[in-house]
């Protein structure tokens, strides 16, 4: 088990790195001079080297790889010049949005996804199931950011019970700041949870097809029984799987999202940065992303080896 | 033949993505109105005999623009899941007969690109170089690489387990031969569902980086592009926005469908019972 | 007379409009064995799942099933559920995947025991461990957690016996369960079904394709084919008289022995193949930082020789090594030292494109019909597929002519080649693979267990072909199998493998009547012989 623990965290780590050296190559390659742009054309080209000089951008590349790695290191995730703030502090004031925004999408979809895959799965072929999966087959089909749309016109034009965006902020108290997350959590969730119930199901039918799920019931167990302590764990893999890249996929969404709604969230910094040019902002953002992603999957291998035992003692 | 016609899911996917797939030929020789001209005069009006699907803020009839915009989604669609292919399903074909260090190297490799949220990278990559159609068809056919890479690895390892395979190296075959003879034709099954996957997932994915700027541009229509106009009308003209998100949901319903359906008619533990 | 434990009437099955049980007539008294006999296809099976009412909802059943007076199609499923495992307990055919991986073998056996019976998870436990103990799992050295994933096939299957026997049922069920163990385990497995129903007054029925493995054990037995009941009776006079033609049927070809001209034929001088103390090491597996499972070694340092036109059986239990030493000797798998000749010619370091003429006289022959053909080639393709290694290149109608010369020779017509495989049945499909190893005109076919996947009818046609082959053409043959039957078949010499190593050979005959070793032995005695079971249950009478 600590074989296979300190296995995945060593691959972990390998694969924060590179991530990182890609991230860092790519934005090297971006054409034009941020300097230049921030200044303007009419910029001298003294003024225009100070810049550069400051942003760090006059060193070599190696050098500038590393200065960024190690100030991350201790925090330091650099200095954005066109927020003018240290974008550690940016990240704090936009991570408090996004992150809660992601979790509520993500419980929200599994709240309502696993129950609906293992009632059809054990309603198979009843007028319900077909029901609820051509709903779902539809549910797939959504773009969240449309869905989001016109739950704003709905919720927020037409019925004007939330606010169609922004973000008040938690000072001024949890429900007002809830309810600014609510459409855009529901947007992001329930084309998720569409997914998330027909792997559900479909896992579960899979699994009670086996030939151990037939030995359980000659033992005299009932199917419901045999549905919830036999399949149930076994289905639960594939579904771990799809958790994990729906996390990825919900802070991917978080940048539209946040869009639609004008949240100052993550997605937005990183999106308003890229069209800035403020490099520094967007490779620690991407970076922080890219790494909540990976750590997110290696709880995933970690649930898989909770899931099968046949995983514990392998490599 | 006749298992396809008793297949709903085949069915109604296959009408509705060949109902889309001939909007979008049809407008190349005829729509309803002209797209490029402006008529202010009829601007944001709401769906009527004249404009079937009403118009929008420059008077540009909906329907002949989302006959228009279907020909640019279905592009950047269409050629970024042929990039994932062309370079995807080597890669797969090649780890699987190779093993060791070259299949950990892929596996690894696509762990990584995973790693990156794909639209997050997508938003990056257009932004780099430009937010263009053909940019968003290169960023979101990267990320269409691993997964055809996975997938035909998985299913290319299945059959190298096979014994027609060890009959075929007892016939002095190599790995490439046995690759191109026995590999692809039984794998392909597999990758055309994938596809077709991958495929409804490059329309949803070009609407949201046209949607956000970043993808077609003006003055090319697309779907997300028409959304992102829509966006700032909403509330005076809901229809701009509800029209091109249900010719996105009917695509996309259609390819899911199509590829439900073809993976069932194509199971090869179906086609034995027959 | 008590009315009996079990009976059958007139059971029909349907699915959709085809029906495929006809009119099945079953009865089992209480404490009696009953055996059930048939070919695939049969409906053997799918008999017991109806007793068991575990069918598939697409089948409609007709008739009557009673089991101890009750009226089992016309039951809820509640009462079903507190009958199944509590008085009718089932085994079925694969171990391998029969228990869940993710529960321990402690938990599945006494979630029945608590489910049926209320008594605290302690107790439950308890009476687990005390039939784990029972099947010959001594709970010293298997205790309760242990998982599926750490138990072999043969420690597996014991377990499912103890699920399906923890409650003491009136009757248990064993649907093949030891068609995919090797011989020595089936024996095994055999002998405590038979005490355990003999110790706890149950009543069995035992199904299985094997003629030999019912004649040993049951005392009533019923031969079904293509879902009708052929025959039924007490096992001795059923097989002793075999008036039913289909049972004589089924009788002669599970001991058939091929007419083979060349039986009796000196072996020649100069050898084919041979052998050097042949090697092959898998490393252990990682698991740990440090550590790793210990080497195995799948061959250890083998050494022998076949001569021209000889037919050698290479036999063993599973997991003996049989296979790894094949592959290595087809050029499939390079052995970690040692050498082997072929044709005078050393073709362990040749590499692929040096091998091309030693593997044009080298053909192989696989033990699955269905995956030994790529379903998306016409048979054509297929059978010509060695042509590959022949240098010259054959124009399209040479090339004809070849594969239709192979498919006559295998009994064949020659417009099979237009078809895909799955146009042909097993046995068909089995001589299209011979057809496909003939057709470079090898100097040695390797055949591994090239019947047993086959029903005996259709095993006993191919060993037939292969007898005619090589008295036709004079190939010599390696034919790898766990059955002695099929060695005593076919064979001039024979060489006893375990554990990596050859333990006993010589001719065939010399050593199946008379093994040496324990291993040799051990297998003999575990293999079920018809005619012997059938003298030794008369003389009891």
């Amino acid at each position: 088990m600590a074989y296979y623990i300190v296995r995945r965290l060593l691959i972990v780590l390998l694969t924060l790195w590179v991530a990182s050296v890609i991230i860092f190559a790519m934005l090297q390659v971006i054409p034009g001079d941020p300097a230049q742009l921030m200044l303007g054309i009419n910029a001298t080209d003294d003024s225009i080297a100070a810049l550069r000089s400051q942003l760090g951008l006059d060193v070599p590349l190696l050098q500038r790889y590393l200065n960024w790695m190690s100030g991350m290191m201790v925090g330091d995730f650099g200095y954005s010049y066109t927020y003018g703030a240290a974008v550690g502090s940016l990240i704090a004031e936009r991570v408090v949005v996004s992150l809660p925004l992601a979790l509520i999408a993500l419980t929200l979809s599994t709240v309502i996804a696993i129950p609906v895959g293992i009632f059809t799965a054990s309603r198979r072929g009843t007028a319900t199931d077909t029901t609820a999966m051509a709903i779902t087959q539809v549910g797939i089909a959504i773009p969240n950011f449309w869905f989001a749309i016109l739950l704003v016109y709905i919720f927020a034009i037409s019925f004007r019970l939330v606010p169609a965006g922004g973000f008040p902020g938690w000072d001024t108290g949890l429900w007002p700041a809830l309810k600014s997350l609510l459409l855009p959590a529901i947007a992001l969730a329930l084309p998720q949870a569409a997914i998330l119930s027909r792997v559900t199901r479909s896992a579960l039918l899979d699994t009670m097809a086996e030939d151990y799920i037939r030995t359980a019931r000659a033992k005299g167990l009932t199917a419901q029984h045999v549905l919830w302590h036999h399949a149930l764990r076994n289905a639960l893999i594939p579904v771990l799987t799809i958790l994990g890249l729906q996390f990825a996929f919900l802070l991917a969404g978080t940048i539209i999202i946040e869009n639609v709604f004008y949240l100052p969230g993550l997605g937005r910094l990183v999106f308003q940065s890229i069209q800035r040019l403020d490099l520094m902002v967007v490779q620690s953002v991407v970076v922080l992303l890219v790494a909540s992603v990976i750590l997110i999957n290696f709880l995933v291998d970690l649930a898989y080896a909770w899931a099968d035992p046949r995983l514990r003692r392998e490599g | 033949m006749k298992n396809a016609l008793r297949n709903k899911n085949f069915l109604v996917g296959i009408f509705l993505t060949g109902f889309i797939l001939a909007i979008a030929l049809i407008s190349f020789v005829w729509t309803p109105f002209d797209t490029t001209k402006l008529i202010i005069a009829d601007r944001l009006k709401a769906p009527n005999l004249t404009y079937l699907l009403g118009t929008d803020h420059f008077g540009r009839d909906i329907f002949s623009m989302v006959m228009v915009g279907a020909r640019n989604s279905i592009a950047v669609a269409f050629f970024a899941v042929g990039i994932g292919i062309l370079i995807g399903v080597p890669l797969g074909c090649w780890a699987a007969a190779k093993r060791g260090f070259v299949d950990e190297l892929l596996m690894r490799s696509s762990d990584i690109i995973f790693a990156f949220p794909a639209l997050l990278s997508a938003v990056m990559i257009t932004a780099i170089f430009g937010p263009s159609a053909t940019n968003a068809i290169i960023a979101i056919g990267i990320f269409n690489i691993p997964v055809f890479a996975r997938v035909a690895r998985g299913a290319a390892l299945s059959i190298w387990s096979r014994e027609y395979i060890l009959a075929a190296r007892a016939s002095g075959k190599g790995a490439v031969r046995i690759t191109r003879e026995h590999i692809l034709p039984n794998i392909t099954n597999i990758l055309v569902v994938q596809g077709t996957i991958q495929f409804s997932l490059g329309i949803l994915a070009e609407a949201g980086l046209s949607y956000v700027g970043l993808g077609t541009q003006p003055p090319d229509v697309s779907w997300g592009r028409m959304l992102n106009e829509a966006q700032t009308m909403m509330s005076i003209a809901p229809h701009m926005a509800i029209i091109p998100g249900v010719a996105i949901i009917v695509t996309v319903l259609g390819l899911n469908l199509l590829g439900d359906g073809l993976r069932d008619l194509l199971d090869p533990r179906l086609q034995r019972e027959r | 007379m008590a009315s009996p434990l079990l009976k059958i009437k007139d059971l029909s099955l349907k699915v959709a409009e085809t029906k495929i049980l006809h009119d099945i007539d079953l009865q089992v008294e209480r404490k009696q064995i009953v055996g059930i006999v048939g070919e695939s296809g049969s409906g053997k099976s799918l008999t017991a799942l109806s007793v068991m009412q575990l069918l598939p909802k697409v089948c409609k059943l007709g008739g009557l099933i009673e089991f101890d007076g009750k009226d089992l199609l016309n039951m809820s499923e509640k009462s079903m559920c507190s009958l199944r495992g509590n008085e009718i307990g089932m085994v079925f055919q694969e171990p391998m995947t029969a228990l869940n991986p993710v529960k321990t073998i402690g938990e599945q056996i006494s979630e029945g025991i608590r489910w049926h019976t209320n008594v605290s998870r302690a107790e439950a436990e308890e009476r687990a461990r005390h039939m784990l103990d029972r099947v010959g799992l001594p709970s010293s050295k298997y205790p309760l957690d242990r998982y599926p994933h750490e138990l072999s096939g043969g420690q597996r299957q014991r377990v499912v016996i103890a699920i399906a026997t923890a409650l003491n049922p009136k009757l248990l069920i064993a649907d093949e369960p030891t068609t995919a163990l090797d011989v020595v385990l089936q024996a095994q497995i055999l002998d405590l079904l038979k005490e355990l129903v003999a110790d706890n007054d149950m009543a069995l029925i035992l199904i299985s394709h094997d003629l030999g493995v019912v004649a040993d054990v049951a005392d009533d037995i019923t031969v079904m084919r293509k879902g009708v009941v052929e025959e039924t009776g007490p096992t001795v006079q059923v097989l002793k008289e075999q008036k039913h033609p289909y049972t004589a049927q089924l009788a002669k070809a599970s001991v058939h022995i091929p007419a083979w001209q060349n039986r009796a034929q000196k072996p020649a001088a100069e050898p084919l193949l041979q052998i050097n103390e042949l090697n092959k090491t898998y490393n252990g597996r990682r698991t740990g930082f440090v550590s790793r499972a210990p080497d195995f070694t799948a061959v250890n340092n083998v050494s022998f020789s076949i001569a021209n036109g000889r037919s050698v059986g290479l036999v063993g239990r599973s997991g003996c090594g049989k296979s790894t030493l094949a592959r290595m000797i087809l050029g499939l798998s390079k052995p970690t030292n040692g050498a082997i000749q072929f044709d005078g010619k050393v073709t362990t370091d040749l590499d692929d494109n040096a091998m091309r003429a030693s593997r044009r006289h080298m053909q192989v022959v696989f033990q699955d019909p269905y995956g030994s053909f790529n379903p998306r080639k016409t048979v054509e393709w297929l059978v010509a597929e060695p042509l590959f290694l022949e240098d010259e290149n054959l124009t399209r109608n040479q090339k004809r002519e070849r594969i239709a010369g192979a498919l006559t020779e295998v009994g064949l017509q020659a417009d099979a080649m237009k078809k895909y495989p799955h146009e042909f049945s097993g046995g068909q499909r089995q001589r299209i693979a011979i057809a496909r190893a003939l057709i470079t005109r090898p100097k040695l076919i390797v055949a591994d267990e090239p019947v047993s996947a086959l029903d005996v009818s259709i095993r006993a046609q191919v060993l037939d072909l292969l007898a005619k082959l090589n008295d036709d053409l004079g190939i010599a043959f390696l034919f790898i199998t766990h059955d002695l039957s099929v060695a005593r078949a076919i064979t001039h010499e024979v060489m006893v493998m375990d554990e990596g190593k050859i333990v006993e050979q010589g001719r065939t005959a010399d050593i199946l009547d008379n093994p040496q070793t324990q291993a040799a032995q051990m297998l003999v005695d575990a293999t079920p012989d018809l005619q012997q079971a059938i003298e030794r249950r008369s003389a009891n009478n």
